[in-house]
């Protein structure tokens, strides 16, 4: 298995199992898993920057066990930079900010294919910088419904001033952002924000929608997680790789695009492979860029 | 006096087996404080309380999980993991020796005496052995569910067992980030000089811990319902870089 | 070590416990030796390495925290409701705020004052407690560099007392890697003494101890501790993923399913939206 060292400003890595197939049914050697991450790496990284990284490990490849580690590995460079958080059972924990593209690299050579991360800064973990809404299909329904309900939500949280974001998942569903990035925004707000929503859809989709996690009530609907809204929870980081079958990613969609593939019945159309995220993101820019700036104030709370 | 036994085992290595007792080495002397309720001077007490329902949970409903996906735990029992020796083997495995003064201070955490044990073998051939060479003996033993690593040393005519850190639990200094700021040959000169002349032996029983003398009649005075002063923590006034060599040849001046 | 007042004792700690540590960051002040004086911040050496566990609650999985309870009142209480009390005796307590504890040892409190140099090697490692590193702060990076490269030119380190809240320390700083590390030392009088446990007799086997030294030199290594906390991960990893093949994995509930709709603000609004949603598909 071959190694090799690399120079990324100034800093030297050792890249090690670069011909390791981890992705055995499609084909995927870790070079280019490190390849897609190098390229993606200035869209991706703000949507990291001083975030506390969980990374899941598959150093076997996709269809092996996964690590899933929220400290930051102990062999870690001298350059890397940690923060010290405290878990809310008041154990205190170091983890990693992935702030630059040498230190994206270091993590994609442990065979971290996916990048999770939490809605607030490190420096700031009870603020989350935007309310998420995981909508997630159940075993009969799938990402078409996830559109639909989407779309849905995109007006119902419009006739309330607030424009939100759509990614996919990377797997069966959907990511709706709303960006407050708002200093005195806590996640007691956006929590209870977000549940007011999910009953509000449910209500008035009952046959479409479920705000409520056990497995009874999801069978052939989208389950609105809203307890996503939670210091302790983190989401799978746009851009992200997803450890499925193919090399998937969680890309941002466009309103425009939704209604346009969900109607297209197809949702296949809705998954984004590794080489057209690349392509769509080197040509249209970091789609998702909004949700990092945008300020918007949650409404009557 | 040592501290009483606390654990049994024998020191294994090539063929020699020698048996020891465990004892505390050090015993810390503390004035111990309690966390109070503000209004009725109760004492707390700390309790797991469920960070739903906010209920007590008594110690018999709590388990230790570790997560092994976002919001997903296996039940385990720690002392397992930690395990390495099969329990009751009471062994003292020694790997490998190494010079004494390689052992790196950081590593070194806590220390027992130990004492023969009956019969009385090999005991002390092993400190005249480990002293000739000048070397300690790394080692891995199991004791009361958990696992340790550690430093079989001399003191005398005495075996200790320093237990040590792992790699991977010290903080690399690089990561400190500290800049490099280059420091004059003068300076470094007349601040070794400096250092040179305030050397002295290390000599513990000099000191004493007035602090916590002083702290004891603090409280009795409050006791008493007299009235205690505030003093202001002594601040000393940081040495500007441009005028360190100036303040250094003072010093070294002052002592000299 | 005596008290005027018996009923105030000292409590002794059997060194089976975890050390008191000084929280991350928490303290900063200067470090002075004779007329120079450099502002520091004091941090973690030493972070535990051991898998984090989180406690859990036996029946329903979801996750516990700690939170300190008045037994009077019978309630959980409030951080700001807590209080430091020493105890003169029986249930009788003196309240020491903070400030209080400061004005103790004033000229302690913030600075670490080296009085005088010695050589680690005569330091008997059974003196070393708790490892930490000093930082520079503002201001202070070129003598603290000073201070770092004299400590490691002279092979020597300073010995200094210092007080964090109602404990003072003797320590040593020194120079390691090119930081300062300062290490607090125990007191001599907190060393037992080891007279009662020595061998009685001091008859050596030369034959066997020969053999021992023999053995010894076969078995020489360089000190590595690295390859000492892999071997432990790797078996500690190993033992996991068995587990996880036999065990099923447990989830948290979720929190709050049974409560209420929200605001009632927001949900008019909520609904007023949901009526023209519903209007115009």
């Amino acid at each position: 298995m071959s190694r090799k060292v690399v120079e990324i400003a100034g800093k030297r890595l050792s890249l090690s199992n670069l011909e390791k197939d981890l992705y055995p049914s499609y084909g995927f050697t870790k070079a280019r898993i490190l390849e897609y991450y190098r390229r993606i790496a200035k869209f991706i990284l703000p949507h990291l920057k001083n975030r506390a990284l969980t990374l899941k490990r598959y150093p076997e490849g996709v269809e092996e066990d996964f690590f899933f580690e929220k400290r930051c590995p102990p062999h870690r460079p001298e350059w890397a930079k940690t923060a010290e958080i405290r878990r809310d059972d008041g154990e205190r924990m170091t983890v990693c900010l992935v702030n630059n593209l040498e230190t994206l690299i270091w993590v994609e050579n442990l065979a971290s294919l996916e990048l999770h991360v939490p809605l607030a800064r490190a420096s700031s973990p009870e603020t989350p910088d935007f309310m998420v809404f995981d909508l997630d299909p159940g075993e009969r329904a799938n990402i078409l419904d996830c559109a639909s309900v989407a779309l849905i939500l995109r007006d119902l949280l419009s006739g309330l001033g607030l424009k939100g974001h759509l990614k996919t998942s990377g797997k069966k569903g959907l990511h709706m952002y709303v960006p407050l990035n708002r200093k005195d925004t806590t996640f007691e707000d956006t929590k209870k924000f977000s549940k007011a929503v999910a009953g509000i859809m449910q209500k008035n989709y009952p046959d479409l929608v479920t705000a409520r996690m056990a497995k009874e009530y999801r069978k052939s609907k989208v389950f609105i997680n809203w307890a996503q809204n939670d210091s302790s929870k983190t989401m799978v980081c746009v851009y992200s790789l997803r450890a499925q079958e193919k090399p998937v990613v969680s890309f941002p969609l466009s309103w425009k695009e939704l209604e346009r593939l969900a109607g297209k019945g197809d949702p296949g159309r809705l998954r984004i492979l590794h080489s057209e995220a690349l392509r769509r993101a080197e040509d249209g820019g970091d789609l998702f860029r909004e949700v990092l700036v945008k300020k918007q104030k949650l409404p009557h709370l | 006096m040592a501290g009483g036994t606390i654990w049994k085992g024998h020191i294994h290595f090539g063929g020699a087996n020698v048996p020891v007792k465990l004892h505390t080495a050090v015993r810390e002397e503390r004035i111990q404080f309690h966390l109070l309720h503000r209004r009725d001077h109760a004492k707390l007490r700390q309790q797991m309380i469920c960070a739903y329902e906010k209920k007590l949970v008594p110690i018999e409903a709590q388990a230790k999980g570790l997560e092994v996906e976002e919001g997903k735990y296996i039940i385990v029992d720690p002392e397992e993991l930690e395990r390495t020796a099969p329990e009751g083997t009471r062994v003292i495995e020694v790997h490998e020796f190494v010079k004494a003064e390689e052992i790196d201070p950081i590593f070194l955490d806590r220390v027992y005496y130990l004492e023969p044990d009956a019969p009385a073998k090999g005991y002390n051939e092993l400190v005249g052995a480990l002293r000739e060479i000048g070397v300690d003996g790394i080692c891995t033993w199991t004791m009361r569910k958990r696992s340790y690593l550690g430093a079989l040393e001399t003191d005398g005519k005495i075996l200790r067992l320093n237990t040590l850190r792992y790699a991977d639990e010290v903080i690399s200094v690089k990561s400190l980030e500290l800049q490099k700021i280059p420091v004059s040959e003068k300076e470094l000169k007349i601040g070794s000089d400096l250092i040179n002349q305030l050397t002295g032996p290390f000599q513990p029983e000099q000191f004493e811990n007035e602090h916590q003398k002083k702290l004891r009649h603090l409280i009795e005075k409050k006791a008493r319902g007299e009235e205690i002063a505030i003093l202001r923590p002594r601040r000393l006034k940081p040495t500007e870089s441009d005028k360190l060599l100036q303040t250094l040849e003072a010093s070294l001046k002052k002592v000299a | 070590m005596k008290s005027h007042n018996p009923n105030l004792s000292a409590s002794k700690s059997s060194s089976g416990r975890e050390p008191e540590m000084i929280p991350q960051g928490i303290w900063s002040g200067t470090i002075s030796f004779s007329l120079v004086a450099i502002p520091v911040q004091l941090v973690k050496a030493v972070d535990p390495g051991r898998v984090s566990f989180r406690m859990l609650h036996r029946d329903d999985y979801s996750p516990l925290q700690r939170r300190m309870f008045c037994p009077e009142e019978e309630r959980i209480v409030a951080p700001d409701e807590i209080v430091k009390g020493y105890e003169i005796g029986p249930g009788k307590y003196i309240v020491m705020t903070d400030e209080e504890l400061e004005s103790v040892t004033p000229e302690r409190s913030r600075t670490i004052e080296i009085i005088e140099f010695i050589d680690m090697k005569d330091v008997d490692p059974i003196y070393y407690e708790h490892p930490y590193y000093l930082v520079p702060l503002k201001g202070g990076e070129k003598a603290y560099r000073l201070l770092v490269e004299v400590l490691h030119r002279t092979n020597k380190a300073g010995l200094a007392k210092f007080v964090l809240a109602e404990r003072e320390y003797l320590v040593a700083v020194e120079s390691r890697e090119g930081a300062l590390a300062l290490i607090t030392l125990h007191y001599s009088e907190e060393i037992l003494p080891d007279q009662d446990i020595l061998p009685k007799g001091g008859k050596i086997e030369t034959e066997e101890k020969s053999r021992m030294k023999n053995v010894i030199k076969k078995m020489m290594a360089d000190f590595r501790p690295e390859k000492y906390a892999d071997e432990r991960r790797e078996k500690i990893l190993g033992l996991l993923k068995k587990k996880i093949k036999e065990k099923a994995l447990v989830e948290a509930p979720e929190i709050g399913e049974e409560q209420g709709e929200g605001p009632a603000d927001l949900i008019a609004a909520l609904e007023e939206s949901m009526r023209k949603v519903k209007k115009n598909r």
